[in-house]
């Protein structure tokens, strides 16, 4: 449409005034929906999406290098500040790694109850992953539902090892506290106060109309091209292959348990979705199990304060709530590792996303996103 | 038909949804206003690193070992031994001891390492201030914050050297509460008397 103005003094004529140009929209790095600090730049087309560029690196606090001057023990504190959404993964994660480089043998007791924090922190973490993509789609209360329930996970962590987000739990070798006297029943209590819950939550969302707008057959994934870019976690299981490290790789004590995994089957956001609220059941019931049969005995074994793992190379990896989680080491014999390199599911992931939001709405980017479940200070570290 | 199904599903879940927010109406607040009411901190809370001390001499629990200072994964921990043992305790005590709060991860790994049950993390956490220097913490300020913290001595102190060892820098530190044998290395010793190196 035309419109005579004083500001145009030539009115456009001719083909040109059909011409459509491309729009670069700057989102982030303070967005909301971005979760901490990434910059997407989205190259529009009107209002649909032809091309998203993550820039990322704004938490790069180069962690890695980090390790090569901290000792093994030490670094366990550095681990819990790359997801920590999920520190206990993280530390577990780097348990698992050194304990198979240097051989040491965990305790059984130490065992179970990394599971179990493993798994309440997976809890915590889709929680987390609920309340933030429910609040990005609109809706405000199961954000806070969510919170309110993290928030007893999280006092369980806090009575059990004294933090509340960096808990910095775990130890080579074992667990630096056994659980206090009342954490056992209290966990049972969490447990079974969290499927109703559960249910609560898929009541007001999974058959929402808006929100099956809004996620219903948007930002599809479809298998091949998730595996081509090494994604993992639910983003995968929601496109439909199943593939857990808990169950195709079983580390710790997961051989012991019997739980499912969920997969969806379009690999569209509400798939993602649905399989995150399913694995909180399952996870609950792992700590049940856990619970039910937690063996008495340590909790550490007996690992040095100078510790020295032989001189070789380790690679170990878990399931994290946002996909593999793995670290390579490489030791020179000597106190510190020589190179730690850490696979974060976070930076895998969000290679997907341009792959995915192509072709989307502007407002979707907010649920493609959002279902990823990234977080950021994951994807630099 | 379709179409009405699809109207039937969309106004019951959006019915079911309203429901259960409105269930929730006649329940409790579950926050604190915070200022006025505070939440009790478990014993267990990880917060301001205090040291502590003896309730019935009044001094430090501290022998000045270095062990809190060296697994530090930050380094917060910047401490002094005195020359010569404090008459009384026949110790060596710490002349100078300062955390960096602004560096501190409270991560407990001080506490974890410390054979005297001299340094703890407290449930205490309102510690911002209006200027940053502030937050170096020091010696007699570290001691009395933790002048009213209860603890309970969950390791003994090392029995007297016998025959101490001499420095061996990879003799493991006593991280390790459950080893038996008392390891032995000069900055350890508590009573130690002979000049060292
Ligand atoms: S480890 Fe304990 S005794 Fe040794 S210097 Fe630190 S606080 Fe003092
Ligand atoms: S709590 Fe951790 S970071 Fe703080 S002083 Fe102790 S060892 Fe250092």
């Amino acid at each position: 449409m035309m419109v005579d103005s004083p500001d145009r003094p030539e009115p456009l004529t001719g083909d040109r005034n059909l011409e459509t140009e491309e729009f670069v929209v700057n989102m982030g790095p303070q967005h909301p929906s971005t979760h901490g600090v990434c910059r997407l730049i989205l190259t529009m087309d009107g209002e649909v999406i032809k091309k998203v560029v993550p820039d990322i690196g704004f938490l790069h606090r180069s962690i890695e290098k980090i390790a090569e001057n901290r000792t093994y023990h030490q670094f366990m504190i550095y681990t819990d500040r790359i997801d920590y959404v999920s520190s206990m993964n993280a530390n577990h994660a780097w348990c698992v790694a050194v304990e198979k480089l240097a051989g040491i043998e965990v305790p059984e007791r130490a065992e179970y109850l990394r599971v179990i924090m493993a798994e309440l922190n997976r809890i915590a973490s889709h929680l987390v992953f609920l309340a933030s993509f429910a609040i990005d789609l609109g809706a405000v209360t199961p954000f806070l539902y969510a919170f309110r329930e993290r928030e007893r996970i999280v006092d369980l962590f806090e009575m059990t090892c004294g933090q509340r987000l960096t808990y910095n739990y775990m130890r080579i070798g074992g667990v630096s506290k056994d659980v206090p006297k009342d954490f056992v029943s209290e966990t049972k209590k969490f447990c079974s106060y969290l499927y109703p819950r559960v249910d609560e939550y898929e009541a007001i969302l999974t058959e929402n109309p808006i929100f099956l707008g809004r996620t219903k057959g948007i930002g599809l994934l479809d298998l091949p091209t998730a595996i081509n870019y090494s994604v993992s976690g639910p983003p995968l299981r929601g496109s439909g292959l199943k593939w857990d490290i808990r169950k195709d790789e079983p580390y710790s004590a997961y051989e012991k348990f019997d739980f499912d995994i969920p997969t969806g089957e379009n690999g569209d956001t509400w798939d993602r979705y649905k399989v995150r609220i399913e694995e909180m059941r399952q996870s609950a019931r792992i700590v049940e199990q856990a619970l039910e049969g937690l063996p008495e005995g340590g909790i550490k074994a007996k690992v040095p304060a100078r510790f020295r793992p032989p001189q070789g190379e380790a690679f170990a990896r878990i399931e994290a709530p946002r996909g593999e989680m793995a670290y390579f080491i490489v030791s020179d014999g000597s106190t510190k590792p020589y190179r730690v390199k850490i696979r974060t599911a976070s930076f895998c992931n969000l290679q997907a996303l341009p792959v995915m939001a192509r072709g989307w709405k502007i407002a979707d980017i907010v649920a493609i996103f959002g279902s990823l479940d990234i977080i950021l200070p994951e994807v630099d570290r | 038909m379709r179409a009405a199904r699809q109207v039937w599903s969309g106004v019951y879940n959006l019915v079911l949804g309203l429901v259960t927010v409105f269930k929730h109406l006649g329940h409790k607040a579950i926050t604190l206003q915070y200022p006025d009411e505070r939440m009790p901190m478990f014993e267990r809370s990880r917060g301001v690193v205090v040291l502590l001390s003896d309730p019935e001499t009044g001094k430090l629990n501290c022998t000045a070992c270095m062990v809190c200072a060296r697994i530090c994964p930050v380094y917060a921990i910047d401490l002094e031994r005195s020359e010569e043992p404090d008459p009384e305790t026949k110790k060596r005590y710490p002349v100078k001891f300062e955390i960096d709060n602004t560096t501190c991860a409270f991560c407990g790994l001080c506490e974890e390492a410390c054979n005297f049950d001299a340094i703890k993390l407290t449930g205490k956490y309102e510690f911002s201030v209006y200027d940053q220097k502030t937050l170096l913490y020091d010696r007699d300020f570290l001691q009395e914050l933790g002048r009213d913290v209860p603890y309970e001595k969950k390791k003994k102190p090392l029995p007297k050297a016998k025959a101490a060892p001499k420095a061996d820098p990879t003799s493991p530190k006593p991280e390790e509460p459950a080893s038996p044998k008392p390891e032995e290395s000069p900055e350890e010793s508590p009573g130690e008397d002979k000049p060292e190196a």
